[in-house]
């Protein structure tokens, strides 16, 4: 029996709605997040490179026709960011590499997400011994020193794009189960979760349905500044030759491949590196507000 | 403090198993071995090389026998200062190399762990010595253009990440400039370069914690209290706010080490540098099992005992912690 009605949950610290408007803890949210211009900013140039990367290989020229008499050639006006060694237009590359960095960092950042909540929810939930073993081991995770196992993943079982997702998303769950972990842990004594239990729901169900929604915002922050570290982790790869392979390419082997020839053409070095902190820049910003937004407080546990 | 300590270090012991049995039997179940990619030799040099190498064994007598070898059997730290020799210092034989068949994986060790030992010492110095200044200069002129300035040099390190970095250090003040060498590691003018491109990702980190951690600290009451004891406003940062301010970054230097390690593996790549971090991608690529697992197992080994040091000094700097 309770006697206070349940209190606003989705946004810890967000204004109480007034009467009159209906202020959603999300409208107000996205009213901080407006305010905030570095943020915007990078949440346009983020969705202004992703549109330019899907759809721009489309309208640009070929990015994998060779011109072999033309050879490097800078910056002009039939190339706009030149020609790389073998006369393929960069500016063409650039975008399809941003493809498979993008998509990269979106499918692999899912892998992460899918992983961490489940585990962070259910270690959170079950609580007792399950939680302890379960943080324990992440906790004996978080210590090793994991890039080195991705990098042995990808050399003995050949480089695979799908190989290079799971990969990456196996490394990068950690620090999402342990965040959501927190957050279960402070509602999971709360008044509405005691309701379904009243009401018969099973474990999934409460979970799924009646915990996840309401911690939304921390994981929707940390999923923003994921992304970018599952992309720094692609092109670490790609640059040590791990990651995407010929013919497809990335940021990270444009990258690699300009740092081999910047002597002579410094633009191929140039472009794909401001293309890829760019997007970095910007998805951290909007992370970062989004954190600011949502009133997200770091939890360790 | 010490039952700590040792409680840890037996909890190492099951971890350290599982990732050695792990990385063994992931070499050896996956196709393709040291020797496929020579040249194809005569059946008794093969059957050598395998006798060599204890091959023919069953595969859980080599486990078993590689297990043995690993083990500890003496303790002489001294033997270290002489040089990197950790079967004189401890009995750890990691066993011949398989692809520099006269070198043991303990020599290239000795060799090679020295120099990327020193490039990440003082890339962390440099990630000290840059971080701690900016993110303490942003605390304490919060919301001025010190802090925006201080702020956005910390976002720009961490997002322009060491592999482009690097290269455009090399192109601007080895290429153009001449000041430095492009690469190799020779004088210390051949550690610039590096350890700034290594460090520069980690002093953002720690300029930001910093920041974070000592703007937590200054609102407190106890550093009012200072304040209105008439310190001055370079004792209250130093000498009162630092030591719990600081408690972040203490815990971010765990991870900030293994990063530095791994980081290891690009730098060496740009710079030409020979460390272990490059004869370790390299094994990795030739799948020299023994230089594998020999690297595999000592970066293991150095980040559990980094992590360990990290949380002794961080229950020492905050009494509110305990040992547990």
């Amino acid at each position: 029996m309770t006697i206070f009605p349940p209190r606003n949950l989705s946004a810890p610290g967000a204004a109480l709605p007034s009467e009159e408007s209906g202020h959603s803890p999300w409208s107000d949210a996205w009213a901080r997040l407006r305010k905030n211009r570095l943020a915007v900013a990078g949440g346009i140039v983020v969705v202004v490179l992703a549109v330019l990367c899907a759809a721009g290989p489309i309208f640009s020229q070929s990015y994998e026709e060779q011109n072999l008499d033309l050879g490097a050639s800078s910056p002009s006006l039939a190339h706009w960011l030149g020609t790389d060694t073998l006369g393929r237009d960069l500016l063409a590359r650039v975008l399809y590499g941003g493809r498979i960095s993008i998509l990269v960092g979106l499918v692999a950042t899912v892998v992460a997400l899918v992983i961490g909540v489940t585990y962070g929810a259910v270690a959170g939930f079950v609580g007792g011994k399950a939680d302890t073993v379960m943080m324990r081991v992440v906790d004996i995770l978080y210590a090793l020193p994991f890039t080195i196992f991705v990098i042995l993943l990808m050399v003995f079982f050949g480089r695979n794009i799908f190989l290079l997702f799971f990969a990456i998303g196996a490394v990068e769950w950690l620090t999402m189960a342990r965040i959501v972990r927190g957050q279960v842990l402070s509602i999971k004594r709360m008044e509405f979760i005691e309701a379904a239990r009243a009401l018969g729901y099973g474990r999934r169900r409460i979970i799924f349905r009646h915990i996840i929604p309401n911690i939304l915002g921390p994981i929707i922050v940390y999923t923003t500044l994921t992304i970018p570290a599952v992309m720094l982790l692609e092109a670490f790869l790609s640059f040590l030759g791990l990651g995407v392979q010929p013919p497809m390419s990335s940021w990270g082997v444009l990258i690699k491949d300009g740092a081999d020839k910047m002597e002579e053409y410094w633009w191929l070095l140039v472009f794909p590196g401001t293309a890829f902190s760019l997007t970095l820049f910007s998805l951290n910003f909007l992370g970062d507000g989004l954190r600011d937004a949502l009133d997200v407080r770091a939890s360790k546990d | 403090m010490l039952r700590f300590i040792g409680r840890r270090l037996l909890e190492a012991i099951p971890v350290m198993l599982v990732i050695v049995t792990g990385t063994f039997f992931m070499q050896r179940f996956v196709p393709g071995g040291p020797f496929t990619a020579e040249k194809a030799v005569t059946p008794e040099v093969m059957h050598n090389l395998e006798a060599y190498y204890h091959l023919n064994d069953p595969l859980w007598k080599q486990y078993t026998d590689y297990l043995w070898d690993l083990c500890p059997k003496r303790f002489h730290p001294g033997e270290l200062a002489k040089g990197l020799d950790f079967k004189a210092a401890f009995g750890v034989d990691f066993r011949p190399s398989f692809k520099y068949p006269n070198r043991t994986v303990n020599e290239i060790i000795a060799d090679k762990l020295p120099v990327s030992l020193e490039l990440g010492g003082w890339s962390l110095l440099v990630a000290l010595g840059l971080g701690l200044p900016l993110g303490i200069l942003a605390a304490v002129r919060r919301n001025t253009w010190v802090d925006y300035l201080c702020s956005s040099l910390a976002m720009t390190g961490i997002c322009v990440p060491t592999f482009v970095l690097g290269p455009i250090l090399v192109l601007a003040f080895a290429i153009h400039t001449g000041w430095f060498n492009a690469s190799g590691w020779y004088g210390p003018i051949d550690r610039v370069l590096p350890c700034l491109t290594l460090g520069n990702v980690y002093a953002a980190y720690i300029a930001r914690l910093t920041r974070g951690g000592l703007l937590e600290v200054l609102n407190q009451d106890y550093i009012r209290t200072a304040r209105a004891k008439g310190a001055s406003e370079l004792r209250v940062v130093f000498r009162h706010a630092l030591r719990g301010g600081l408690l972040p970054v203490v815990s971010f230097l765990g991870p900030a080490t293994a990063g530095i390690l791994t980081g290891s593996f690009v730098i060496e790549t740009i710079f030409q540098i020979p460390g272990l971090g490059r004869e370790f991608v390299n094994s990795a690529f030739n799948r020299d099992y023994t230089l594998v697992l020999g690297t595999v197992i000592l970066y293991a080994a150095m980040i559990i005992i980094l992590n360990l040091a990290v949380d002794v000094v961080q229950v020492l700097m905050n009494p509110r912690h305990k040992f547990e």
